[in-house]
């Protein structure tokens, strides 16, 4: 009985003109924004490629300098696009590509293809996780909304419940045929994107294939949960006017208050400092200390005493090694702990900020999709947050390398040491190793969990709405 | 095969049907008429169970409708004033796809056979409804009640808006099933066809049923004139 209701459901809709032209549009839309997004990533990660190549040669080529010095020039370092990215760019687009790694400072990762764009770009990226957050529940609205109240108003529905069909077969029964046509509508675009992936994938697959596996869960969840509400709704309502003035409502209220609205909520209620003060609060830190009393020229006198009385000598130039080279050591050391305590608050609060717009998925389902599917791309703020740290890490090391060959290899007192190619050959190539599906899952854990409470309470909806399912309201 | 067993159903405080005790016999036709809002249009939805009644019964052959709504609906076919069809399925898709949720799967060339029966060729079975008059609309839901093997027909007026060929057609298709043995209960306005078709007239005024009388009674005696003194009384 089910499965005839779904069937004659699903041929109803694809002999539905305007369901044809609206799936159509989807259709385009998904695939247009996959083949974007690979096209943008390609180019970016060939951009990448050729600049991480002429970064390495400059540096290599850079001629005989002073190793400290030679951590002043520095290097740049990228960062490689998820390959899911062509499915949902996450914040990529506003987080930058590229982190300068130099002595003395940690930087934030820089050049946002978002500063590139025209103002347009403030109206939103389109990828195809947009398009199936946003348009696809519209058309399972504009299939759905009319499935039961619009067979109550033109006597249909009288018509078969005089033939003894339960409810329940009667809403799951549309809800599983506005489920296939759904389905039969995304299966070309999911054919393509996942050729798309299977070409972006390269090594590493299986774990992308969990990934984009999950992020299907998550999107079948999102849509069937859609489905069942409209299903829901359109039996409860008198008219198929009344159930599409809900639905809309419901949409709009998902898809484009709620995401805007609970940002501004988060943002004023866990603030994030302003560019310029995070950056003057740091250096202050740095050079006064962290604690305010124990300031950078204090410290490093004390630093100085410990190691003349450790190797009792009186003199620095006495020391068996370069001292300038110790002290470049030392106060690196000491900059670390203040970079690491106001970078760490800082990216603990944006990922606070994260957690908390995805635990407003509760009110909006669309915010914990957007945050589980970001989570399984790979594409999310805590999958930045380990490539910033670890580009961090590789400046330590790199900058700790160049101040050992000062300390170990210069002269005590020298200050005309150059070290040469030889040197900057042995410097590693920065080379991010992307977190396991282990990490994605336990950032994406809880806007998972808030969607499951969607879809078990819109299939209650809809068994409740079968319970209560009439020929006329009354 | 249908009875109303003292039923009674109250809208707030207006009593809609007032203890209508009724029995359409296996092959019988009875015609319910009554002014608008006399209860005639209760009656069938009690007995399709879209109404919990305040009190008495609705049984269709046997089977309580309270009691279990599914079953009772799945011995009944109803015909309202207006059969609702699909308008992007054909006339045979439409009987398809009704017989098979009235749990009846048929094959194709035994749908057309049914509604040929009905009254419609296989050249208008094979078009959408959505261009079809009401008169083949009924010829559709004639259909059905044959392809569900229905044991009680409900209609609710059936020929209200057909053109007198349209209407004859559709009595005549009416006594063939009751020739089968369907029990059939027609809510009706339309004095000439209740007169014409019934073996049995019942008058319902304010919710109750205020006389019966058989179709010899009504050959004899001008229906009109029993009509209109029954509901101005």
């Amino acid at each position: 009985m089910i499965l005839t209701i779904a069937r004659k459901e699903f041929v109803d809709a694809w002999r539905d003109g305007r369901f044809r032209v609206g799936a159509l549009l989807v259709l385009v839309l998904l695939v247009v924004a996959g083949l974007l997004a690979r096209q943008q990533v390609e180019r970016a990660q060939a951009e990448r490629a050729s600049a991480a190549e002429l970064e390495r040669r400059n540096w290599v080529e850079q001629g005989n300098k002073n190793s400290h010095s030679a951590g002043h020039y520095g290097v740049n370092v990228f960062k490689e696009s998820s390959p899911l990215a062509v499915f949902d760019r996450g914040v990529e687009p506003f987080v930058g590509t590229a982190v300068f790694l130099e002595a003395h400072r940690q930087n934030q990762v820089a050049f946002l293809p978002a500063q590139d764009a025209t103002a347009m770009r403030r109206f939103g990226e389109l990828s195809a996780a947009l398009a199936l957050q946003v348009l696809v529940p519209l058309l399972v609205i504009l299939l759905a909304f009319g499935a039961i109240a619009g067979e109550r108003e033109s006597g249909t529905l009288r018509q078969v419940l005089s033939l003894g069909v339960s409810p329940s077969a009667i809403v799951l029964g549309k809800a599983l045929g506005l489920l296939a046509s759904v389905a039969a509508l995304l299966a070309p675009a999911a054919a393509i994107l996942a050729w798309l992936l299977a070409r972006a994938a390269g090594p590493g697959a299986s774990e992308v294939w969990t990934r984009a596996g999950w992020l299907a869960a998550a999107y079948g969840a999102y849509v069937t949960l859609f489905a069942a509400i409209s299903v829901a709704v359109s039996a409860s309502t008198r008219n198929a006017r009344t159930s599409l003035t809900i639905l809309l409502t419901f949409w709009a209220v998902n898809c484009i208050v709620a995401p805007r609205l609970a940002s501004d909520v988060v943002h004023g209620s866990l603030p994030t400092p302003k560019l310029a003060e995070f950056e003057t609060e740091m250096q202050k830190d740095v050079q006064d200390g962290l604690d305010g009393h124990d300031s950078r020229s204090k410290q490093l006198e004390a630093f100085t005493r410990k190691t003349l009385q450790e190797h009792g000598k009186s003199r620095v130039e006495e020391l068996p090694f370069n001292f300038q080279g110790h002290v470049m050591l030392e106060s690196e050391r000491l900059a670390s702990v203040v970079f690491d305590h106001h970078f760490g608050k800082l990216w603990d609060r944006i990922q606070e900020q994260d957690r908390a717009v995805a635990l407003c998925g509760v009110a909006a389902p669309m915010l914990a999709l957007r945050s589980a599917s970001m989570a399984f791309a790979g594409t999310d703020f805590a999958h930045h947050r380990r490539f910033a740290r670890a580009a961090e890490e590789h400046r330590r090391e790199f900058v700790r390398l160049l101040n050992e060959d000062l300390k170990y290899n210069a002269r005590p007192g020298d200050h005309r040491y150059t070290a040469g190619r030889e040197l900057w050959e042995r410097l590693p190539v920065f080379q991010f190793e992307p977190p396991p599906f282990a990490f994605a899952w336990s950032e994406a854990r809880r806007s998972v969990l808030v969607l499951l409470g969607w879809f078990a309470a819109s299939i209650l909806g809809l068994v409740w709405s079968a319970t209560r399912l009439r020929a006329v309201v009354a | 095969m249908l009875e109303a067993l003292k039923l009674t159903k109250r809208f707030q405080d207006r009593v809609a049907l007032d203890a209508l005790d009724l029995r359409v016999e296996p092959g019988e036709i009875f015609a319910l008429l009554g002014p608008n809002g006399a209860g005639k249009t209760t009656t069938i939805n009690l007995f399709l169970g879209f109404l919990t009644p305040d009190s008495g019964e609705a049984r269709v052959a046997g089977t309580s409708v309270a009691a279990d709504p599914v079953a009772a609906r799945r011995k009944l076919a109803y015909i309202p004033e207006m059969v609702s069809l699909y308008p992007r399925f054909s006339g045979v898709e439409n009987l398809d796809y009704f017989s098979r949720l009235g749990g009846h799967q048929r094959r194709r060339d035994e749908l057309y056979g049914l509604l040929e029966k009905a009254g419609l060729q296989r050249e208008a079975a094979e078009r959408r409804v959505g261009t079809y008059s009401k008169g083949m609309r009924q010829k559709v839901g004639i259909a059905l009640a044959l392809a569900t093997g229905a044991k009680a027909l409900l209609l609710d007026e059936p020929t209200s808006g057909l053109d007198p060929a349209a209407s004859h057609e559709f009595s005549r298709m009416l006594k063939r099933l009751a020739g089968e043995g369907v029990a059939v209960l027609m809510a009706t306005h339309d004095l000439f066809r209740a007169r014409e078709d019934a073996a049995r007239v019942g008058i319902l005024v304010g919710g109750r049923l205020v006389a019966q009388y058989s179709a010899k009674d009504v050959k004899d005696r001008d229906l009109e004139e029993i009509y209109l003194e029954r509901i101005s009384a």
